[in-house]
């Protein structure tokens, strides 16, 4: 990793971190405003690629473990790691990653403009949804103990507002990459 | 004007500075020329370099710490290859970028100022007093422990510039310094330039702090259009800006 | 810069070094998955809340801190119960109750420099393969948590600015200009830290 490549890792944790501390926005038919902490998840990787994106979540994940209150909520160390919602937290990891990969092949001069927004809607969906619910669930199911189906419907009530997520996400990096010559790695 | 510096001495009072060769430098960034062939030896022990936004003062000052490669010609600083030799230029040669956030890199002080230590090799013992030392003489010892997100703009500028003077650097490269400071700061910098015992390459809009100074280079769109005397040179970027 | 939830302090937790509180906590987790017994598990959940405020938080700090886990875990429970499976309700509840009250306790006695030592002790076997560089990652944290103030006082300025144009808030317009900030932010950290001379050689005498 390059110095540059430290200083995008570093400062996109901090934005992380940042986006918990930031209140949370009321969206028009969301009957819960929304958090933005976990947008900043699916941003590391459709923007920063899936290695940069993934050591910027690792960088969040360890300064949870090192006890400090980084998560939306205040929330914060050991007890984080190894609760209910562990699989969520470590599930980052592989969110910021398949996000980042899908972006990475999609998201190019090669694709028309309409492929390259699905790509980045898709990437985020299929990394901040799909892959990170199944982690979530699955520690749920076997780490916590909550039958899978209910551990299942149980997530789901958090659906639209991932959705809503996964869409600014995108949105985001498509307007970023107009401002700011990025490569992903 | 040649002027050899001083290599070795023990007199602690004489000035201290570096001789910094341009030789026929061209630099390309974002695909544009940021610097047009540029060609200086530079040895005076105040410089100043003026020109518009975008004229190419900062590509300047951060080519003589290898941050922008040349893409023709060589940078030489006592002898030293900007790029090749970055390191060794960066041990002697440091630069106040123009936003302090941007350099201050610990959340702490004096924790800051010890990374600039640890970075050239500096015996963790003698860590302590440097850094101790230095904020002595910069008058912000009792920012030592302090949070970098609680000081001012200006005390965020000396704790920067603190981490620059830490490691004893021959010769200072300021970008733009008094852009965003107001009065009473603006005075305090330009009292800290006028006692530094090391030399100091200024790029600046302000001209009243490059009045007094040895020489003055203008720049516009990547080339040197003047090299000379402050007032002669102030005068001819005021009139080609007009 | 944000605090840590560790600190300093006289209690036997404190004293205990991070290696064996770490150890100690891998270890019970363990055991703790293994065990089917109620009994068994609730004992241990009651001791580990009376571990938990013997490290001097007090009772309405530690609840605040652990109230979103802690509800869910009773979510949890009272969907098994309501389902009629009691038995599993009555393993899960007092086994993630023990583990989340011993987690936070040794989080509350341990200071963010003793986890970093430890941290960086654990790291060492990956750094002699060449995995990883643990003065690169260090720094890597350092520079998140010192920047972490200054995006959040980025992001209200954004969005007082908007407010002041009588715009609401909109998640984009405020996350945009926000993030192009942030990377042109790294850009100029990285060549500050570059020309601060990092990384310093390998065979410095430190």
């Amino acid at each position: 990793m390059t110095t540059r490549d430290l200083g995008f890792v570093a400062l996109f944790a901090a934005l992380i971190v940042a986006l918990g501390l930031v209140p949370a926005v009321p969206l028009a038919g969301l009957p819960v405003p929304i958090t933005l902490q976990s947008a900043g998840v699916m941003l590391a990787g459709l923007l920063l690629g899936p290695k940069r994106g993934t050591a910027a979540v690792a960088v969040v994940i360890a300064l949870v473990g090192l006890g400090f209150p980084v998560l939306s909520g205040g929330r914060g160390g050991l007890a984080v790691w190894v609760g209910p919602t562990a699989g969520f937290l470590f599930g980052w990891l592989a969110a910021a990653f398949v996000a980042g990969t899908v972006a990475m092949r999609l998201d190019t001069e090669a694709h028309a403009p309409g492929v390259r927004l699905a790509g980045l809607i898709g990437g985020a969906i299929l990394g901040g949804i799909v892959v990170l619910y199944a982690f979530g669930i699955a520690w749920l199911t076997f780490g916590a103990g909550f039958a899978f189906p209910k551990a299942f419907v149980g997530s789901m009530t958090f659906l639209p507002g991932d959705i809503a997520k996964a869409l600014i996400a995108a949105f985001v990096t498509a307007q970023v990459r107009r401002a700011f010559r990025l490569e992903r790695k | 004007m040649e002027r050899q510096w001083p290599t070795e001495t023990t007199d602690t009072t004489a000035p201290i500075g570096q001789t910094i060769v341009f030789a026929d430098v061209s630099v390309v960034r974002d695909g544009a020329i940021a610097l047009r062939r540029v060609s200086a030896t530079l040895t005076e022990r105040r410089i100043g370099v003026v020109g518009l936004n975008g004229s190419g003062k900062s590509t300047l000052l951060k080519a003589i710490v290898g941050l922008v490669a040349p893409s023709e010609g060589t940078i030489a600083v006592d002898g030293r290859d900007a790029v090749t030799e970055a390191r060794a230029v960066r041990a002697t040669t440091g630069l106040l970028f123009q936003n302090p956030d941007s350099q201050i890199v610990f959340p702490i002080v004096g924790d800051d100022l010890a990374f600039g230590l640890k970075n050239h090799g500096v015996a963790r013992a003698e860590v302590g007093d440097r850094v101790a030392t230095t904020l002595e003489r910069l008058g912000i010892a009792r920012l030592a422990e302090r949070r970098i997100h609680e000081l001012s703009g200006g005390e965020k500028q000396l704790v920067a510039l603190a981490g620059l003077l830490v490691i004893e650097p021959k010769t200072l490269l300021f970008d733009e310094p008094t852009s965003q400071l107001d009065l009473k700061n603006r005075n305090r910098l330009r009292g800290l330039l006028a006692d530094l015992p090391q030399q100091a390459i200024v790029a600046s809009h302000d001209l009243e702090l490059l009045a007094d100074f040895d020489r003055v280079l203008v720049i516009e769109a990547g080339r040197i259009v003047f090299d000379g005397e402050p007032a002669a040179a102030i005068a001819t970027h005021i009139e080609r800006s007009a | 810069m944000i605090d840590g939830l560790g600190s300093t302090g006289t209690t036997p937790l404190h004293r205990l070094p991070a290696g064996v509180k770490l150890a100690g906590l891998a270890v019970i987790a363990t055991v703790l998955f293994v065990v089917r017994e109620p009994m068994v598990l609730t004992a241990v959940a009651a001791a580990a809340i009376a571990v938990a405020l013997s490290t001097g938080r007090g009772v309405a700090a530690t609840a605040r801190d652990l109230a979103l886990p802690l509800g869910l875990v009773a979510a949890i429970g009272a969907v098994e119960w309501g389902l009629g499976d009691g038995e599993v309700a009555a393993c899960v509840v007092p086994r993630l109750v023990a583990l989340l009250f011993l987690a936070h306790a040794v989080t509350l006695t341990t200071s963010t420099a003793e986890l970093a030592e430890t941290f960086e002790a654990g790291l060492a076997p990956f750094e002699r393969l060449g995995l990883i560089d643990a003065g690169r990652a260090a720094l890597t944290l350092t520079l998140a948590i010192r920047f972490v103030p200054l995006i959040v006082e980025e992001a209200r300025e954004i969005r007082e600015a908007q407010a002041a144009r009588g715009l609401s808030i909109r998640p984009t317009a405020l996350i945009v200009p926000l993030v192009v900030r942030v990377l042109v932010r790294a850009e100029e950290v990285a060549d500050a830290i570059d020309a601060r001379g990092f990384p310093p050689n390998k065979n410095s005498n430190m």
